[in-house]
């Protein structure tokens, strides 16, 4: 599997960061400013980041957070947006809800969640899980929706009750419009973990960036940001592969079709 | 309101004696109305009355929009009629179920399945041990032209071949019926010829009752033992026409048969003059 095409593939966001980081260079030379770190000098500084445990345990702090947020998130979102897709009654129920909590921005909600919550892990995890559920409720109940009618009916002739149709057609059948979703989700995941940190500074990546920002360490900073923006990237990336291995079956096209629709 | 029975909807079976003319399906009065918006209807099907003999190819023939897939839609138990009752070995029927196995034009496979992972699906789903429904499988896949893409997806499939898995696939867990909603409309002719040859040589072994939704003249002639000719909406059975043909049917001598010309041509007629703009010479 190793064709020009592949290869070029492969290479052509790694060519894309490098070039980032020498236009980022040569601006910051440029420039000369102490707010505004080389990329070279931000790079340097990300190992000592990672190299102290006390960072770096705030770092996994996060990350901890947003896994469970984003897991608790999926798992209800899910079956919920399936639900709603295949029943008239289960949307009719939902849908004015979630259209008032859609345009809100989490973080918004924050402060109030803090009130109740306070700082610590369950208010950050319960914005974290906010900001997931949308995208996946919607991608899950767009999915659901989309699912031939005469496939259910074929799986109903072989003798699969409401339920099994659900588990067993709806949800494969939905299942490359609910990753979509959740593609979504994780990148809504990462940015609602930073600024939960922001406002709660407690712990976690957010809050070292923020802190360094008040003491003018804009090389921490900087190298806050690329630790960051590297782990969105990382995630962003093993999900498309486990995405694409559990959805290769699918029609190329689908995707492209549900998207213009 | 009341339709009264006209002589030639006779759900009489002892003019064909056979050891096999049992009633299979009894469609009984059946109509269907559907609610559009507001405090409109549409009727779709007005009094059927029906009944499919055991081992009978029947086909249900009519212009687009006559409710002919509705009907078949309520004798797999997928939509419920409005009045009157499906009968099938007597017992009405309520819902799906495995004893009557639908196939559609749409094909409707499972696309995350592979076609040997489709055709095992109802077996698997009856409790058929793995090993055994993957057996009975392949012999049908083998059966219906597909040996060698077992391990194929859905979306690498042609149309025609995707019929034939979703044929193996409904055959697999041995229904008493076969529903077939237009199998063959979404096909190109040549597709079309082919499959219907090869459906006709795969039931001419077991002769497992068929109710074949088409709006083909000829395919319906070609395949059946009985054609019903339905009227535009409502749908209501104009005619019930016996197809007379000796068995098995090789498609090249058919075409030449001055039998089965006539038959084409008089149901064709029957359906033109059921129509409001039909010229009159």
């Amino acid at each position: 599997m190793t064709s020009a095409r592949s290869i070029i593939a492969k290479l052509s966001p790694l060519l894309a960061c490098l070039g980032l980081l020498a236009v980022w260079q040569i601006a910051a030379l440029w420039l000369d400013t102490e707010s505004f770190p080389t990329a070279s000098h931000a790079l340097q500084t990300v190992p000592q980041i990672l190299g102290d445990p006390e960072q770096l345990l705030n770092i996994l702090d996060s990350i901890r957070r947003m896994v469970i947020g984003f897991s608790l998130a999926v798992l209800i979102s899910i079956p919920l947006g399936l639900a709603m897709g295949r029943s008239a009654r289960v949307s009719a129920f939902f849908n004015p809800l979630l259209m008032m909590i859609y345009p809100v921005p989490k973080a918004a909600l924050m402060p109030v969640i803090m009130l109740w919550l306070g700082v610590g892990d369950a208010s950050k995890t319960l914005v974290i899980f906010l900001g997931v559920s949308l995208p996946v409720i919607y991608h899950s109940f767009q999915g659901a929706k989309a699912v031939e009618e005469k496939m259910l009916w074929s799986g109903a002739a072989m003798g699969l009750n409401g339920l099994q149709r659900m588990v067993r057609i709806v949800l494969p059948a939905a299942l490359p419009e609910i990753l979509t979703g959740c593609r979504t989700g994780l990148v809504l995941a990462l940015i609602t973990m930073v600024t939960s940190e922001m406002i709660a500074r407690q712990s976690g990546a957010g809050n070292i960036l923020f802190n360094a920002m008040d003491m003018a360490q804009y090389d921490t900073v900087f190298a806050m940001i690329i630790i960051i923006g590297a782990l969105g990237i990382v995630l962003d990336a093993a999900f498309d592969k486990l995405r694409w291995r559990l959805v290769k079956w699918a029609e190329p096209h689908q995707e492209i079709l549900l998207g213009a629709s | 309101m009341q339709v009264p029975l006209r002589p030639e909807i006779d759900t009489g079976t002892g003019a064909t004696s056979g050891e096999r003319a049992r009633a299979m399906i009894e469609i009984a009065s059946v109509s269907k109305r559907f609610e559009t918006s507001g405090r409109k209807s549409h009727l779709a099907l007005s009094d059927i009355n029906l009944t499919v003999d055991d081992g009978a190819f029947v086909s249900i023939l009519g212009p687009s929009g006559c409710g002919k897939s509705t009907l078949l839609y309520i004798v797999g138990g997928f939509v419920a009629p409005s009045e009157g009752v499906a009968r099938m070995k007597g017992t009405t029927i309520t819902g799906p179920g495995p004893d009557r196995g639908p196939v559609f034009q749409e094909f409707a496979l499972f696309p995350w399945k592979t076609v040997l992972g489709n055709v095992t699906y109802g077996l698997r789903q009856q409790g058929v041990k793995r090993g055994e429904a993957e057996a009975q499988s392949l012999r049908l896949i083998e059966m219906v032209g597909l040996k060698g893409f077992e391990h194929f997806y859905p979306k690498e499939l042609s149309g025609g071949m995707k019929q034939r898995v979703a044929i193996a696939r409904t055959l697999a867990y041995r229904p008493s019926v076969l529903l077939m909603d237009e199998p063959f409309g979404a096909l190109d002719a040549h597709t079309r010829t082919r499959l219907q040859n090869d459906l006709l040589n795969i039931w001419e072994r077991d002769r497992k009752t068929v109710l074949f939704v088409t709006h083909s003249v000829e395919e319906a002639v070609f395949l059946s033992d009985k054609v019903v000719v339905m009227t535009r909406a409502p749908g209501r059975i104009k005619q019930i026409v016996d197809i007379d043909l000796p068995r098995p049917r090789i498609r090249a001598e058919l075409l030449l048969d001055s039998h089965y010309q006539k038959y084409v041509v008089d149901i064709e007629r029957m359906i033109d003059d059921g129509r409001d703009d039909a010229e009159h010479s």
